[in-house]
């Protein structure tokens, strides 16, 4: 056979027919709850903590804590001034961030970290957890992650958490500016008014 | 190879609709046309389209090679000299490719013969590895074709296991889709290979062309400002290479489908450096830069842009007079010349073969017809099937 021997329909399909709509969300939505099955996970403040917790781990507390650590500068919230980090997380909670030399943010200092077993290969996962000291904030008192989501109260020891805390978290950054791809395609357009535009692929 | 007529499925625009199919018609033609098909024999397809099409890429692949090492090949090429470096390490990283198209001219008998590679923003790709494969299906489930009919197309299977490969090294990365603004046939194009990408399991986003943007530290960024690593794009190297944001290339850390090297497989300097490297193979026509025309002996030639989509300011010459030409906005950055070779015509109908290759493998073939002996975007595009 030449040809592809079988296609999935209902990925290439962009109008669904079926009368079940609502049930096939249903469907969907709790086939998603049970792919991230909640586990345990442990929370502690810094190394030594992990360590007086987990005697014979100390190299893998050392390497989560560090995980964690870059992980919370990469993916954190950042301000472009201290006040408005303070606003949102708290006095004595903002730290600088070097994003470039010319630039200094400011983002809240890492409160703890999540360890767990990981699941998929050897070794620990973990991820960075901040939180706020300021009582306008949702975050007051509680932990939150990287992406915002919140994980109760403050405290350390034992949490359930969803397998996908300790999925990577996309890298953001401030953008500076916009729109410098793509120009030679409107001057391009421009040509003709009679011309056709149907597309720059070949 | 055959031209027959048959009989268009009833419900074929309500099929299109629910699969998305949004560019059949444009500017009020038809641009799908399923009231004809062509018929091939698996050995022409085999034979006559498909193992040259293994080997012109590997001669392709070739002078990519010998171009990168040679700063005056560069040059012919019209690569901007900031980026030669960023193209040669690119090759020699050997970053990975995922499809290109080539156009061949081939009438069921004679050799093929390479009119040009598309090689880094090939289009009719939805058409020819979705909708021609399910109107195959279609018209066999209805039996109104041979239930032996096949078809030279195992494109979407081969851009899904494409994809599933090139995952590994980008493991747990959003892969980015983008492309321009205001054109339908383009973002068509996109969504396809997403559905696609995400068949094979990969977390996409797409984001237009002009909408990336500049992030600190001289990195790409989406609308949300998250950083991108690893990106498709439907938009031609040869303009990214001379806009704003290329200055940030080297340092931004991007894996990009198609890679840059691809830029030198897209080019039509391609074609004289492929003639000069391969002279007298049966699948090539002569190719000549502007400057070896006259000692050519050339009397009928075809004058491309080396940079040019779409068909757009060819010209055929016969004796020395221009004979047919289009228009457009290219030709900037200089022509190279090509023996002309008559597109086969089946009944007033001029006929061009697109070759796929998925991961350097021929992976399936478009038949567009045009009236015009230039095939351009208006021409339309019908099914095959292989039968005997």
């Amino acid at each position: 056979m030449k040809r592809s021997k079988s296609i999935n329909l209902d990925r290439m399909r962009k109008t669904k027919h079926t009368p079940f709509k609502p049930l096939a969300v249903v469907v969907a939505a709790s086939a998603m709850v049970a792919c991230d099955e909640p586990r345990q996970a442990q929370i502690y403040s810094d190394i030594d903590h992990c360590v007086r917790d987990n005697p014979s781990l100390i190299e893998a507390c050392e390497l989560a804590y560090e995980e964690a650590m870059v992980k919370a500068a990469e993916s954190g919230p950042k301000y472009q001034t201290k006040d408005s980090c303070v606003a949102e997380f708290g006095v004595n909670n903002c730290v600088p961030y070097q994003a470039s030399e010319s630039q200094n943010w400011f983002m809240p200092a890492m409160a703890g970290f999540m360890f767990a077993r990981a699941i998929d290969r050897n070794g620990y996962h973990s991820a960075p957890l901040f939180t706020s000291f300021s009582r306008y904030s949702p975050v007051y008192n509680k932990w939150t992650t990287v992406d915002g989501n919140l994980y109760g109260r403050r405290r350390y020891g034992p949490v359930s958490v969803g397998s996908d805390v300790f999925k990577p978290k996309p890298v953001v950054t401030r953008t500076i500016s916009r729109g410098g791809f793509g120009s030679t395609v409107s001057a391009k357009s421009r040509w003709s008014g009679s011309s056709s535009r149907s597309g720059w692929g070949g | 190879m055959l031209r027959l007529t048959t009989k268009e499925r009833n419900n074929w625009r309500a099929r299109a609709e629910e699969f998305g199919f949004k560019f059949h018609t444009m500017y009020g033609e038809p641009y799908w046309d399923e009231t004809v098909y062509y018929q091939f024999t698996l050995q022409q397809i085999e034979q006559h389209i498909e193992d040259p099409t293994w080997e012109i890429h590997q001669m392709c692949l070739e002078v990519v090679a010998k171009v990168v090492s040679d700063e005056r090949l560069m040059t012919q090429f019209r690569i901007p000299e900031s980026h030669w470096d960023l193209i040669r390490n690119s090759w020699l990283a050997g970053d990975k490719s995922l499809y290109s198209r080539l156009d061949l001219a081939y009438d069921g008998v004679g050799p093929a013969k390479l009119f040009e590679n598309n090689a880094d923003t090939p289009t009719s790709l939805y058409e020819t590895g979705f909708w021609q494969w399910l109107w195959l299906e279609d018209k066999v489930n209805a039996g109104e074709l041979m239930r032996q009919s096949d078809q030279f197309n195992s494109l979407q299977e081969k851009l899904v296991n494409r994809f599933i490969e090139l995952q590994q090294q980008h493991v747990g990365e959003v892969l980015h889709f983008a492309c321009c603004k205001d054109s339908e046939e383009d973002r068509g194009t996109v969504q396809y290979l997403e559905d696609c990408a995400i068949e094979a399991g990969i977390e996409t986003k797409f984001l237009y062309i002009e909408d990336i943007g500049h992030g600190e530290g001289d990195v790409y960024t989406d609308r949300d400002n998250q950083i991108l690593t690893w990106i498709f794009k439907l938009y031609p190297w040869e303009f990214m290479l001379r806009e704003e944001y290329a200055a940030f290339l080297p340092k931004a850390g991007v894996a990009w489908v198609e890679p840059v090297w691809k830029s030198l497989l897209s080019n039509k300097a391609l074609l004289p450096l492929l003639w000069q490297l391969y002279p007298e193979h049966p699948n090539l026509l002569p190719a000549y830069f502007e400057e070896d025309l006259a000692s050519s002996n050339l009397s009928r030639y075809v004058k491309k842009p080396i940079f040019a989509r779409e068909g757009s300011n060819v010209s055929i010459y016969v004796d020395g007079k221009e004979r047919d030409a289009t228009s457009g906005p290219y030709g900037g950055e200089g022509f190279i010349y090509q023996a002309y070779c008559p597109l086969p015509a089946f009944g007033d109908n001029f006929t061009l073969i697109g070759s796929w290759l998925v991961d350097d493998k021929p992976a399936g073939i478009s038949v567009r017809e045009d009236k015009n002996r230039i095939t351009q975007d208006l021409s339309r595009f019908v099914p095959h099937i292989i039968l005997g």
